[in-house]
């Protein structure tokens, strides 16, 4: 039963409340410590898959596909990889862009963007996406060094006639998969594409690297983009890819809440791994 | 003035036998509704690697503010969910109070949510302050769940308009009431927006695991306590009106017999909450003391006309179904502590210190009584008091306004002056808010214990 004061009861809740919340995002850094670490062991992982990445390529111009250098941004690490045929970029994607908190609606608003521009600008002067600048940035510079390491693939190839044709006639044959064998390393990876699934919300694709016959990596080179989809992509992709390096088979959980695009997934991955099988 | 109901005296030794007090489980409670505070901000500590500017801020602030918001929406409900170790224990009158204010809060915190997070998407979209609404309109186009949550935040904008004191003044309690049972119904609408687009969920399983599991229990107590039990109490112990007594000029006790009533467990002190199935009435219920212990075939109120339902109550007529719901409320014996007692009552208040005077275990001379009421006509169930007293060997004491309109002096040297040993009682207390401040404070100044002060307020 003692007084009750209400005036100073909403001062003091509403002084703590802010004081409080100020305080906890005054303590977060700028900029991620630890996605920097794990940046820079992508990185390393990332220039040695560079070095992997052959030039596979028809004798002329540069093919197949380059990985750029890793730009590290206030929001984490963007790292871009282009597919590159007969000299012209055919494809443009992200393989890291910014993930946690704010930065999944952004990557997933800005990176789609990003890519379609650089396929149709064909170099690095391309417009950043506004409320995404940082992430933006980071792209051109990775894209920059793509592109360069293109330029010079390009050179190599023409000088190096043998090696070239070699792999180029083995990424002929193989067709529909974009095959990168790598000759360097006892390894053998190979990146395979399997055929596009057309679902409800748009076509969805799936590309595997597969060594000594294991999964090593499975990406989507396409999903559905636009509207609702973004989230739900966003939300479902890292998830299947994870799955299915896991399983290193088809046979995968669908991410509740995206059944679509799991089932889109699971078809391109099963089309993609019976490629590789055979 | 008759007596109409008599005979604690089996009541009375039922109570005797546990004179242990029980402490209110308010502290550990408290700490519990802190440590998930923690947990929740934790959440948004774990998923947060770092916020670089100003819109980050923004937006981080709208996080923290919505993930704050939508644990107490579920204690908000929660507390009104008449879970018994909150009504019985903690006492009904602080949970509805801790329940307005936490509701506030908890407003403040969704309209707070909702600005920052539209204003972080509006900046970070390359737009300013001056877009937020026409970023509300494409969020709730674009993302999911959003247009359930926008209705919901419609509603909470309704409900917290309609708790603000000046317009709750001029609002017949039960349109109140029916506009704040919508809650429900919002924060059914705005929970899904949180799994589907909260990072902290979407992304994370087990956290998405915890909250089902906090509404899940919550609409489980919400089930059992709000429904399910109070249709067991009815189903079995099938209450009817029994007779309507006038004891004073506005103040009216009513009879209310049934089956087994001593099975529910009421004891002196508490309250029921009645809804008499009489034209007019069904569809609102209002809680009223016993003002008497509790017999296996009888109960009784005693009201003051004071509103609407409360002046309908001398019409019912005998046979009238009665529904309950209860019994609620922590001020009874296991409240005191060893010692002696004095009871405090202003007006109706007298209900359940009547109760308590009939049944509160002491030996004779350690029960005081004090009634203060405006004239010696306003003394309602003073025959019965006197009859108690004499029984019990209790002391009763009375203080009226004198006849020229002078208020009686109830101040810490009169206390000590009547009851000289006043430091070592236990007080119960029972009245309009103003008298209880005053006699609380006389209380205090005289040497009582805050702790020993037992008091229950429906003021809010």
């Amino acid at each position: 039963m003692r007084k009750s004061h209400p005036i100073r009861r909403v001062v003091l809740a509403t002084a703590a409340t802010v004081s409080g919340v100020v305080l906890l995002l005054s303590l977060k850094p700028a900029s991620d410590p630890t996605s920097a670490a794990a940046a820079g062991g992508a990185a390393a992982q990332a220039s040695s898959a560079a070095q992997d990445t052959p030039q596979g390529g028809a004798a002329a111009a540069g093919s197949g596909t380059f990985t750029g250098a890793v730009a590290q941004t206030e929001y984490g690490p963007v790292q871009v990889r282009l597919t590159v045929a007969d000299g012209k970029i055919t494809k443009a994607e992200a393989v890291q862009a910014p993930k946690g908190g704010t930065s999944d609606q952004k990557t997933a608003l800005s990176v789609p963007k990003l890519n379609q521009e650089t396929v149709t600008a064909q170099n690095a002067k391309i417009d950043s996406v506004s409320g995404a600048t940082y992430t933006s940035n980071g792209y051109k510079q990775s894209l920059q060094s793509a592109l360069d390491k293109m330029k010079a693939s390009a050179g190599s190839g023409a000088s190096s006639g043998g090696s070239a044709s070699a792999s180029a006639s083995a990424s002929a044959g193989s067709g529909a998969a974009s095959g990168s064998g790598s000759g360097s390393t006892a390894t053998q990876a190979r990146t395979v594409t399997g055929k596009v699934s057309q679902t409800e919300y748009g076509p969805v694709q799936v590309r595997i690297t597969v060594s000594n016959g294991k999964i090593t990596k499975a990406d989507a080179v396409q999903a559905p983009s636009g509207g609702l989809s973004d989230q739900k992509t966003a939300l479902a992709v890292p998830k299947l890819n994870q799955e299915a390096v896991a399983a290193g088979t088809a046979k995968i959980d669908s991410v509740s809440g995206a059944t679509y695009t799991s089932n889109g997934y699971k078809q391109s991955l099963q089309s993609a791994l019976d490629q590789a099988g055979g | 003035m008759t007596t109409t109901i008599a005979g604690g005296r089996a009541a009375r030794r039922q109570t005797m036998r546990r004179i242990r007090p029980r402490r209110s489980p308010a502290v550990p409670l408290l700490l519990a509704v802190w440590a998930g505070a923690a947990a929740v901000l934790w959440l948004w500590w774990h998923n947060t690697p770092s916020i670089a500017d100003t819109d980050g801020k923004i937006l981080n602030a709208g996080r923290i503010t919505g993930l704050l918001a939508g644990y107490l929406m579920a204690l908000v409900v929660l507390q009104m969910a008449r879970v018994p170790a909150l009504e019985r224990r903690v006492g009904s009158d602080r949970v509805a109070r801790w329940h307005a204010m936490s509701g506030r809060y908890t407003l403040s915190l969704v309209f707070a949510h909702v600005f920052l997070i539209m204003w972080g998407y509006a900046l970070q979209a390359g737009k300013s302050l001056g877009d937020i609404v026409q970023q509300t309109i494409d969020s709730i186009n674009q993302l999911p769940d959003m247009g359930k949550a926008a209705i919901g935040t419609g509603l909470f904008v309704l409900i917290g308009l309609s708790s603000i004191g000046a317009v709750r003044r001029r609002m017949p309690y039960d349109t109140w009431y029916h506009v704040h049972l919508m809650t429900y119904g919002a924060v059914f609408l705005t929970f899904w927006h949180q799994i589907t687009t909260g990072n902290d969920f979407a992304l994370e399983p087990i956290a998405k695991t915890f909250w089902y599991g906090l509404y899940g229990a919550v609409t489980a107590l919400v089930v059992w306590y709000r429904i399910l039990t109070p249709i067991r109490l009815n189903m079995r112990h099938r209450m009817r009106v029994e007779a309507v007594i006038e004891e004073t000029p506005g103040i009216v006790s009513v009879l209310i017999g049934g089956r087994k009533l001593h099975r529910m467990g009421a004891e002196a002190g508490q309250f029921f909450r009645w809804r008499f199935l009489a034209p007019g009435m069904r569809f609102s219920s209002h809680p009223y003391s016993l003002s008497a212990a509790p017999r296996p075939d009888m109960l009784r109120i005693t009201v003051k006309a004071i509103g609407d339902h409360s002046a309908r109550l001398r019409e019912l007529r005998p046979g009238t179904r009665v529904w309950a719901e209860g019994p609620y409320g922590a001020m009874t014996a296991s409240r005191r502590s060893r010692g002696k007692v004095l009871l405090v009552a202003g007006g109706v208040g007298i209900t359940p210190m009547r109760a308590l005077f009939e049944t509160l275990p002491g030996a004779a001379g350690d029960l005081t009584l004090l009634y203060r009421a405006n004239t010696t006509q306003d003394l309602a169930l003073w025959d019965e008091l006197a009859a108690i007293a004499k029984e019990r060997g209790a002391r009763l004491m009375y203080a009226v306004n004198s006849p020229d309109g002078e208020r009686p002096d109830i101040s810490a040297e009169s206390l000590r002056r009547k009851i000289p040993d006043i430091e070592r009682h236990d007080v119960f207390m029972c009245g309009p808010n103003g008298f209880a401040q005053g006699v609380y404070e006389a209380l205090r100044g005289a040497g009582v214990p805050a702790r020993r002060i037992h008091h229950e307020s429906f003021e809010m």
